[in-house]
């Protein structure tokens, strides 16, 4: 079994006795990709502000490099091995790209000259432009380098692609998945987009009103879950509901979506006792997981 | 590094009141140009009050402007979200909240003191009949210490309140305060308002240990609670 970077367990935390995290099981495991996913208010960014300190949990663990994360020292020494890019990709306005670099340097003693040289390149971000002159693409960029240069062994992102344009999006999302492949990065990013998601990540936490709904490898979430199409001659019967092993039941006129994980033949074999003019199994997108989960479509 | 990011922070306020105090220093000088004119017959000692106290309310404002301490300091209220984003980036740095707070605090401190300094002994020194050096020395250090009590409430204040309202808040009370001290003698006894003062302590007379322990005393409770505060603060 794959070493844990972060596994945080009945995580719950509340504003103003308003719950925005209710027992909220988490892995993400050394060497992936993970993609967080939720609604707006789903407890994304409480839970990324959870791991990094920056809240105090009412309830449950986290541990973070194989290490209980239970006081500012041990928060210290994961943010010692975690980069951070946030959603609003703000920075110091009172420095420029050179400042910020000789800054967040001093905190990492293994921070790598080679990559900081690498991405300021790649990126070609000049190193005296002053960051509040920096377009928004080109403060992710800086923060990206912020966070790889330092030997980031975790990168926790929030939103990292919001705000930016389809062409930077792609550059972002390739430049993550080569840090993952090459460096062996593991990448821990909440995110709305579900296709970029997809395109990069190999494991997701799907998180709905504070809990997990659905977590795993994206190959054996769909591998595993199926869409059950019935249409029937009339009304689908109410007895659908009360088949074994549905996820989600959905009606539309005559016809009848399920969607199931595990066996899906006794699901068949149960729901064609129920007379349906046509039976039909689906592959699922993540799309569809999604909403199913989130939204009870 | 921390020291480098709280002096870039801080600069341009450092360099704003600076420039505050040589166009009041200077305004002497360009005023009889516009043809304004002191009252022929008042005496030097009472031009010199008014510079005196001037140069105390400056060493407030100075210790109430480059008090934005803390990780507030880096935010801007923005429309809707509430706090900007730089300080998600301090926060996630590997740095303890006291670290960043005393640093912040203590380079603000320095600053002050430098301006304080500079106040206090340019004042003492244009008193009619001058001052000795011993008379400046002593003046200088109860100055600043005194002044670090204002300090000090307003880094606390700026760990729970926005910067202008830090401003407005630290300002408040010491004018409460001082309106306080003229009618409690135990207040006036203490008052590092008071400690600053040349009238209420001449520069001759001896030292006013009471407003300089009691200084102190404010200042590291204030400060000890703006660690507690940021330490316990969500963000």
């Amino acid at each position: 079994m794959n070493e844990m970077i972060i596994a945080a367990d009945g995580l719950s935390k509340s504003y103003d006795g308003k719950p925005a995290l209710r027992s909220l099981h988490l892995e993400v495991p050394r060497d992936s990709i993970c993609g967080f996913l939720g609604r707006n208010g789903a407890g994304k960014t409480t839970t990324l502000k959870l791991l990094l300190g920056m809240l105090r949990r009412d309830a449950g663990s986290i541990q973070m490099f194989g290490e209980p994360v239970d006081s500012e020292a041990s928060s210290i020494a994961a943010r010692q091995r975690v980069g951070f890019v946030s959603e609003d990709k703000d920075l110091y306005t009172f420095m420029n790209v050179d400042q910020t670099i000789r800054f967040t340097r001093a905190f990492f003693p293994a921070w790598r000259r080679d990559l900081e040289e690498k991405y300021l390149d790649l990126f070609q971000l000049p190193r005296k432009k002053a960051v509040p002159k920096l377009s928004k693409g080109m403060r992710t960029q800086l923060m990206l380098l912020l966070a790889m240069a330092r030997g980031a062994e975790l990168l926790i992102m929030d939103e990292p692609t919001s705000g930016l344009d389809p062409a930077m999006t792609e550059d972002v999302l390739q430049i993550l998945a080569d840090l993952a492949a090459s460096d062996g990065t593991t990448i821990f990013f909440s995110s709305h987009q579900l296709a970029e998601v997809e395109q990069i990540c190999d494991r997701v936490c799907i998180i709905d009103q504070g809990q997990a709904v659905i977590a795993g490898e994206l190959d054996d979430l769909k591998a595993d879950y199926r869409r059950v199409l019935l249409v029937f001659e009339g009304t689908p019967p109410h007895e659908l509901a009360s088949l074994p092993g549905i996820d989600h039941l959905s009606q539309r006129g005559r016809t009848a979506s399920l969607l199931t994980h595990g066996d899906v033949g006794a699901l068949v074999d149960r729901a064609r006792e129920l007379g349906p003019s046509s039976v039909e199994v689906r592959s699922v997108t993540l799309k569809e997981l999604f909403l199913d989960h989130v939204r009870g479509e | 590094m921390l020291w480098y990011k709280a002096w870039l922070e801080t600069r341009w306020r450092f360099v704003f009141m600076v420039g505050s105090i040589l166009l009041i220093w200077l305004t002497p000088l360009w005023l009889p140009s516009f043809g304004f004119r002191l009252p022929q017959g008042v005496p030097a000692s009472k031009i010199w009050m008014g510079v005196h106290l001037g140069s105390v309310l400056l060493y407030i404002i100075a210790a109430n402007f480059l008090a934005g301490s803390g990780v507030n300091s880096q935010t801007t209220y923005a429309a809707a979200s509430g706090f900007h984003g730089s300080m998600f980036f301090t926060l996630s740095l590997p740095v303890s909240r006291r670290r960043l707070l005393l640093v912040r605090a203590g380079l603000g401190a320095l600053l002050t003191s430098a301006l304080v300094a500079v106040l206090a002994g340019y004042t003492l020194l244009q008193r009619p009949g001058g001052a000795s050096s011993f008379e400046v020395v002593e003046y200088v250090a109860r100055s600043i210490v005194c002044t670090m009590a204002v300090y000090a409430l307003s880094v606390l204040m700026a760990c729970v309140l926005d910067e202008m309202w830090q401003f407005y808040a630290t300002s408040f009370f010491w004018m409460a305060f001082y309106l306080a001290q003229s009618r409690l003698a135990v207040i006036a006894w203490i008052s590092p308002l008071r400690g600053m003062s040349l009238f209420s302590y001449p520069a001759n007379a001896p030292m006013p240990w009471a407003p300089i322990v009691a200084s102190l005393a404010f200042a590291g409770i204030c400060l000890c609670a703006s660690v507690l505060v940021l330490q316990r603060k969500e963000y």
